[in-house]
């Protein structure tokens, strides 16, 4: 208990040498890396056409982003418009995130030591204090409809560490949140006799 | 007509003299822009169409005509102004202008032949590459330089640079593109947002009178230019900008110097918050100044303010009048700002002094520049009672010959003879809420004989009437107007309610009541609701703030030909990532293509 005492003084020591700029740099590298991999895990899961039409599709989509957590913001059914919310680190369970996390946390590491040295060796995911926001569409296409998801972090109580903010998810708790939503989403399109 | 996402467009293969269209290549506010090639000498061009949708259509005949009869004055003044500057600019003959080899009416319009340039537009170029460096940024800005101030010498503006009007040829040189020929013809349209880029254009283009614009509106545009290419987005929008100055929200410009800080030179991003300054006077006041700023030079001392570049005198006493009604658009800027105490009805602000004392704050400056609009107003404002008082005289009379015994009765039997009317006139619906007052609006009468209630004002009258009524600031009524027309089904005033829902004037302040306008405008298919939504969205009134939802009705709107909306698609879609701004551009197109089923 002791030595995690001293552990934690001299993180926040370390903490309170990096400065602003330092950590701002090390986000912004994190940001950078984080974002290409948001956008190919996007281009290769967030995408789907399935053969049904959108009266089934939609509330079978609110039904599956339901169930994982998340409670609805904004939605057009008619027009297949979805927006979606919920506290981090849902559509995560907490043990989903920190699975996630610990296959992303050695990467974020690598690339905060770059900038603020041993502080780096300190960072973590932080889910307190922010938002997913999941925007899902439904567009009826020539063979069916179109479902695409995408996902966002707002915050909405600043972070402990005193670190700025990150934007996008970890890259494995996004590929793992859309195929959880897939499931999800088809088990309700099964349950409807309309897969 | 030939292409989808151009519904407005000429199709391939159509030919203009010897000119034969093969693609557009773009659309703005004032027309279209083809690829054509020129069979004489068989080499590309690029042709330009006068075709402002906003006061314009095409019919199937090709021709373009005015929407409606009240446009036409306006049309046929922005016509003359395409043809004469496009006569002006052909005398420029500078590698970073565009070339222009001819111009010519036909189907009742006028097209530009211009030197085709291949490459890209300056926009496009930082979508791919976000941001310049130093380096490729003034291998940009300093030839674009020299080719403004020719144009300037010549005492022309070109009053809507942005990164879309610069053009990047194949070999890295820039180009100055799309003058604003008819920047000044619809002075008096409805909004300012179709004449300004957000973001790129100084607060004093939304104004309608060009007296306070000259070399330093276009420094702006060209600063806001750059500050786009080291940020990674557009200066927040001059609106926005007065807003924050005056106290009433906390969005202020984060400086050059802050943004660019390590990236660039403390020279350039000194030099580009100052081209950026919010009033005129502070900016430099020429492009010979600015240069030597950029270049490292002292600034010269201030110069006394110069004539404006567009002299007043060039413009005829009738056109005077509706540039003072571009007003309206100003207005929006005066309501959103009315709530502060200076501008409350009844307290008569102070003349603006000729002498302006030395550097005044810029909510001073602001202030003035509205006491100088309001002034103007106030001078409509009278010659519209007038003509109001007539209207109701009128109204009386046709009451009274109304109520009065038809002389000679036709049988009962006989089906009512129809009314020829001018323009139709919907029946007055009766009030949904208590605070609803439809208008007298005259029913149709059996009657055989040419109605005199044909004068009595249409809904087109009565909106046109409301809209100046909001832009003296009489707020109360324009909203009963507007009240009337939307529970008629009128879309425009649908949005024009929705407006002052939102900032409070003339009814109660209600987000939601605004949105509701805004929506119900969509449903009937408005372009401009929809770049309203937008707004809603990307500010988060009334719904959750929602950058991918924003970009959807951002994208919507530009579809459905409101290219006012091009700014806030590119400033919210800087903030996404390409997959989300290609989901976001579907849900765009889908809202889109409902809009134009209904």
């Amino acid at each position: 208990m002791r030595r995690f005492a001293l552990c934690l003084l001299s993180a926040a020591l370390v903490v309170g040498c990096a400065t602003d700029d330092q950590k701002r740099n090390a986000i912004n590298d994190v940001n950078s890396e984080f974002r290409v991999q948001y956008e190919r895990i996007l281009a290769e899961l967030g995408t789907r056409v399935y053969r049904t039409n959108l009266d089934d599709a939609f509330p079978a989509l609110r039904s599956a982003l339901g169930r994982v957590g998340m409670r609805v913001g904004d939605q057009s059914p008619r027009m297949g418009y979805l927006s979606v919310v919920g506290p981090a680190p849902a559509p995560l369970t907490d043990a989903e995130w920190r699975s996630a996390a610990e296959r992303d946390l050695p990467k974020l590491r690598e690339i905060a030591t770059q900038h603020v040295g041993v502080l780096g060796r300190f960072v973590s995911f932080e889910p307190e204090g922010l938002e997913v926001i999941i925007n899902a569409t439904a567009l009826e296409v020539r063979n069916g409809v179109e479902i695409s998801l995408t996902a966002r972090m707002r915050e909405i109580a600043p972070p402990k560490s005193g670190m700025p903010r990150r934007e996008y998810l970890p890259p494995s708790a996004v590929r793992m949140g859309l195929e959880k939503i897939w499931n999800e989403f088809e088990r309700e399109l099964r349950s409807a006799r309309t897969l | 007509m030939s292409d989808n996402a151009f519904p407005d467009a000429l199709p391939p293969q159509y030919g203009l003299h010897w000119y034969v269209l093969e693609r557009v290549l773009g659309q703005g506010g004032f027309g279209i822009t083809y690829l054509a090639r020129d069979t004489n000498l068989d080499q590309p061009v690029a042709i330009k169409e006068y075709l402002p949708v906003e006061v314009a259509t095409r019919r199937p005949d090709a021709t373009v005509t005015s929407r409606t009869d009240e446009h036409d004055e306006r049309y046929r003044w922005g016509l003359e102004r395409f043809i004469r500057e496009a006569r002006t600019l052909a005398r420029f003959d500078h590698p970073n202008i565009v070339r222009v080899h001819s111009v010519f009416e036909l189907n009742n319009t006028a097209y530009m032949v211009m030197r085709f340039e291949e490459g890209e537009t300056l926009a496009a170029l930082l979508e791919r590459r976000h941001a310049l460096g130093e380096a490729d940024l003034m291998r940009v800005l300093l030839p674009i330089l020299d080719g403004l101030e020719l144009v300037h010498n010549a005492g022309f503006i070109h009053r809507d640079i942005k990164p879309d009007n610069i053009h990047i040829r194949s070999d890295g040189t820039p180009v100055l593109l799309d003058f604003g020929s008819a920047r000044h013809s619809l002075g008096h349209s409805r909004t300012v947002t179709i004449l300004v880029a957000p973001g790129y254009a100084p607060f004093e283009q939304y104004y309608s009178s060009g007296e306070n614009q000259g070399p330093w509106t276009d420094i702006y545009s060209l600063g806001a230019t750059c500050y786009r290419a080291i940020a990674g987005r557009a200066p927040l929008d001059a609106i926005a900008r007065s807003k924050g100055i005056l106290g009433s929200t906390q969005e202020i410009l984060v400086p050059a110097t802050a943004v660019g800080s390590a990236r660039y030179s403390d020279r350039l991003l000194k030099a580009l918050d100052h081209a950026l300054s919010f009033a005129e006077k502070d900016r430099p006041q020429s492009i010979a100044e600015w240069r030597k700023e950029l270049a490292g030079g002292k600034p010269a001392p201030a110069p006394a303010k110069p004539a404006p570049v567009i002299p007043v005198s060039t413009v005829s006493s009738s056109r005077i009048a509706p540039m003072v009604w571009g007003g309206v658009g100003a207005a929006i800027v005066i309501g959103a700002l009315a709530a502060l105490p200076w501008l409350v009805p009844g307290k008569p602000q102070p003349v603006v002094q000729a002498e302006p004392a030395p550097a005044p704050s810029e909510a001073e400056v602001l202030r003035r520049m509205m006491a100088d609009e309001q002034q103007k107003f106030a001078e409509e404002r009278k010659r519209m009672e007038e003509a109001a008082r007539e209207l109701q005289s009128e109204r009386r009379r046709l009451e009274e010959e109304r109520a009065k015994p038809a002389p000679s009765a036709k049988p009962r039997s006989e089906p009512p003879p129809r009314i020829a009317r001018a323009t139709p006139i919907p029946e007055p619906a009766a009030p949904k809420a208590a605070e609803v007052t439809p208008l007298p609006l005259p029913a149709p009468t059996p009657q055989s004989a040419p109605p005199p209630a044909a004068r009595a004002p249409g809904p087109a009258e009565l909106l046109a009437s409301a809209e100046r009524a909001q832009a003296r600031g009489d707020y109360g009524e324009a909203a009963t107007t507007f009240k009337a027309l939307a529970e008629n089904g009128s879309p425009r005033a649908m949005v024009r309610l929705g407006d002052l829902y939102l900032v409070g004037q003339g009814v109660e302040r209600s987000d939601e009541l605004a949105l509701r306008m805004f929506r119900g405008a969509y449903e009937k298919g408005d372009s401009e609701a929809q770049q309203r939504l937008g707004d809603m969205y990307a500010k988060g009134r009334g719904v959750p703030q929602n950058n991918f939802h924003a970009y959807a009705w951002y994208s919507a709107a530009v579809l459905s030909g409101n290219a006012a909306a091009k700014g806030e698609q590119e400033r919210i879609g800087a903030t996404l990532q390409t997959v989300e701004v290609e989901q976001a551009r579907k849900l765009g197109e889908r809202y889109a293509r409902a809009a134009k089923e209904r």
